[in-house]
């Protein structure tokens, strides 16, 4: 189809883009194409392939139309200029390029052929006229099946039974494979819990003979424990009955011994306490407890009276004894203050006063129980005289006087 | 025809609700990683696949490795249902191995599992109890379970739980008793034990009868069991009809009957004319159960008396195919006919 650029009235790109192509009668053509016109009419025919509007490939390095409606006056006179150039330098090359020389002078250069065979030069391209008409509008028959061209070798090829695979042979291993892991799970499965089964079965025989031995201990253990207690209680018993009759014959034994022992106790103990004194004859007691006393009281008494009486008369002897000392003490001194020595005289006489006294003075203290009749009588010197008088006639009655000198004194105390 | 184009498109995805599995050594420190997810789906399907993934042992070993254990204790606590009773059958699954029950023991996890005990989940509180369960298995799980002071708290719900769940107490009472009786008995399990032999199901009356028998081992259950009048309806579980139920009541019998006030209360109860009975019965474990008890009834005067009649029944047990049979028998025999 021939496509047809319409006619650029712009210079720059910009509005819709719009597209006809309308049937043209063919134009009159030179045969050969022309160097100059062939860009226009290049242009006029569009191929899309070579429209420079359309961006092909990397768009890094295009030119980018300008966006305004007017080109930049700069741009304008630029191309202007670059075209200017453009021709002058081709004018250049034009004149550069070697010609062959001028004619000589009355000559023509005229090009001929000099090749084998003649080409025609003419400009006219043939043209055949040819005509056609399309049919009458007949009904537009039905697209035919697109059937693409069979491009290639038709190769035909068929598989006859037994070419390609013998099916029972070939499922087998996978069937074993299959089947055969199948029934190795359950068969795992089932051996776990036989394994399982087979391991209680086991423990439960094991448990019955424990079972069985733990009883059979027990029970033995029972037993030997029974068996010992019972020896135990017969030792224990034994031991009872051994140490019971043990008991007995020692106390029957104690109890001879002691019998024996005891039998000649009592009058062995009589004998002792009689020995001691005491059991006592009351007569005799009495007379002891009672006669006695009063008899020593009585023997006092007149021990007393006597002593008394020998104490009179000790210190009338003293007395006496005194002054005749005085007496004869005066008499030495007079003789002395008259002699005028002779003291070894006087001595004798005062040694032997001095025993007088010495003597009366013990019989009193002989007697110190009846001490209170005999030291009254040194006391009572001028009593003493007085019963001087009566102690001779005391001293001869034992008795009654006695007593009364006793009572006497006691009441003098 | 299936194509033979190789198709863009993943494989159908069978299961939507378990996470897929990372190839190789990658798949478990994947899913360990998706444990501790906060997206609950991710966790939920990661633990789905785990307990797909952990029944193989070697999985676990190295699942234990990666630190799975860790992760899993965190998710106990988890607010979702759906998570705990999952994360206690994988626990569950994992105490079914020796290492596992190390890591039980390792991480300290049996203490928050107990907490799941009173979960209001069903499936939670079962597993919970399976995975204990399977703890208390070996000697020093069933320390550790008794050192957490969990027995108390298993008697207690041992009176109202499910019967399922009721079962899985019983026996993992029954390996704690194994090791420590003390604390069962201060917490009343003597009576529990007593009143579940008349439950209708005959698996929970046989695991009370043995838990009584196994409670009865030292003295101080031996008492209480006669205290708490134990004894009667042991004698009338040996006519039951189930073998385990008779095995361990007739068991129950022979541990309680070897103190004296045992014996006499068994005596009062008529306990010999059934024993007698079992003495010809099927299972061995019955036999022998039985002529261990006839053994220790014996013990009394009275009950060797009334035994003088079955002696001769007693010697034919001593050609019994079973040789712990026989050698209870051969010692029945020698009690019933000593004089002192």
């Amino acid at each position: 189809m021939t496509t047809v650029l319409p006619q650029q009235k712009e210079q720059h790109g910009g509005g819709t883009y719009t597209f006809s192509s309308r049937p043209r009668a063919v134009q009159q053509r030179k045969k050969y194409r022309d160097a100059g016109q062939g860009q226009d009419s290049a242009a006029l025919y569009g191929n899309i392939m070579y429209d420079r509007r359309i961006v092909r490939g990397n768009t890094y390095a295009q030119h980018t139309l300008p966006a305004t409606a007017q080109p930049d006056p700069i741009e304008i006179q630029r191309q202007q200029e670059a075209r200017r150039r453009a021709i002058a330098r081709k004018r250049a090359k034009e004149q550069l390029r070697p010609r062959s020389p001028e004619a000589v002078e009355g000559r023509k250069h005229i090009d001929v052929q000099t090749e084998l065979y003649l080409e025609e030069l003419t400009d006219r391209v043939e043209e055949a006229d040819v005509e056609t008409q399309t049919d009458t509008f007949l009904d537009r028959p039905p697209s035919p099946l697109f059937i693409p061209a069979k491009t290639g070798k038709d190769v035909a090829t068929q598989i006859y039974e037994g070419d390609l695979f013998d099916f029972d042979i070939e499922v087998k291993p996978i069937l074993e494979v299959l089947v055969g892991k199948t029934i190795e799970q359950a068969l795992l499965e089932v051996m776990e819990e036989e394994e399982l089964a087979n391991l209680r079965a086991q423990q439960r025989e094991f448990e019955e003979l424990r079972n069985a031995e733990l009883v059979e201990t027990q029970r033995l253990e029972e037993q030997e424990r029974r068996h010992r207690e019972e020896k135990e209680r017969r030792m224990k018993q034994q031991r009872e009955v051994l140490r019971k009759e043990k008991e007995t014959a020692e106390k029957i034994a104690a109890r001879a011994f002691a019998q024996s022992y005891l039998a000649d106790l009592i009058p062995s103990v009589f004998g002792t306490l009689a020995d001691n004194g005491y059991f006592f004859d009351p007569v005799e007691r009495d007379v002891e407890s009672g006669f006695m006393p009063w008899l020593m009281e009585t023997v006092e008494k007149a021990i007393d009276k006597s002593v008394l009486g020998r104490t009179m008369v000790d210190v009338l002897i003293r007395e006496v004894v005194a002054q005749r000392m005085e007496s004869f003490e005066a008499l030495q001194r007079s003789i002395q203050e008259m002699s005028g020595g002779a003291a070894p005289v006087a001595k004798p006489l005062e040694m032997e006063a001095p025993s007088f006294i010495a003597e009366a003075a013990p019989p009193p203290e002989e007697t110190p129980a009846e001490v209170p009749s005999a030291e009254e009588a040194p006391a009572t010197e001028g009593e003493g005289e007085g019963e001087q008088a009566e102690e001779p006639e005391g001293g001869e009655d034992e008795g009654e006087p006695a007593e009364e000198g006793g009572d006497d004194a006691p009441g003098e105390a | 025809m299936a194509k033979t184009v190789i198709s863009q498109k993943l494989p159908p995805d069978i299961d939507p609700t378990k996470a897929p599995l990372a190839y190789g050594d990658r798949a478990l420190p994947r899913l360990n990683r998706e444990l501790n997810d906060k997206e609950l789906i991710t966790r939920q399907r990661a633990l789905m696949t785990l307990c797909d993934y952990l029944h193989d042992p070697e999985h676990i070993a190295e699942a234990l490795r990666v630190g799975v254990a860790e992760s899993l204790k965190k998710l106990l606590s988890d607010k979702d249902p759906t998570v705990r009773h999952k994360t206690t059958e994988v626990l569950y699954v994992i105490a079914t191995h020796n290492k596992g029950r190390d890591a039980f023991l390792d991480y300290g996890i049996i203490v928050p599992l107990s907490k799941l005990f009173d979960d209001s989940v069903d499936l939670a509180r079962k597993n919970a109890h399976m995975a204990m369960e399977m703890m208390s298995e070996i000697p020093y799980g069933a320390a550790g379970v008794v050192e957490a002071q969990l027995v108390p708290k298993l008697v207690g719900k041992l009176r109202d739980e499910l019967n399922e769940i009721k079962e899985l107490i019983l026996d993992t009472l029954h390996f704690c008793l194994r090791v420590e009786t003390m604390h069962a008995l201060v917490a009343g399990a003597m009576e529990v034990f007593t009143e579940l032999l008349g439950h209708n199901q005959a698996i929970i009356r046989a695991k009370a009868a043995r838990d009584i028998m196994d409670l009865s081992v030292p003295l101080d259950g031996k008492n209480k069991a006669c205290e708490v009048k134990a004894l009667p309806p042991l004698v009338g579980l040996l006519k039951d009809g189930d073998t385990y139920v008779r095995s361990m009541a007739a068991g129950a019998i022979a541990t309680i009957t070897i103190t004296t006030q045992g014996k006499y209360l068994a005596l009062e109860a008529g306990a010999i004319p059934h024993l007698v009975e079992l003495v010809e019965d099927k299972n061995s474990e019955v036999r022998l159960n039985s002529l261990k008890a006839l053994t220790t009834l014996s013990e009394a005067p009275e009950g060797r008396k009334e035994l003088l009649n079955h002696v001769d029944l007693i010697k034919k047990r001593m050609e019994d195919e079973s040789e712990a049979v026989v050698k209870a028998a051969t010692i029945a025999v020698r009690v019933i006919t000593w004089k002192p």
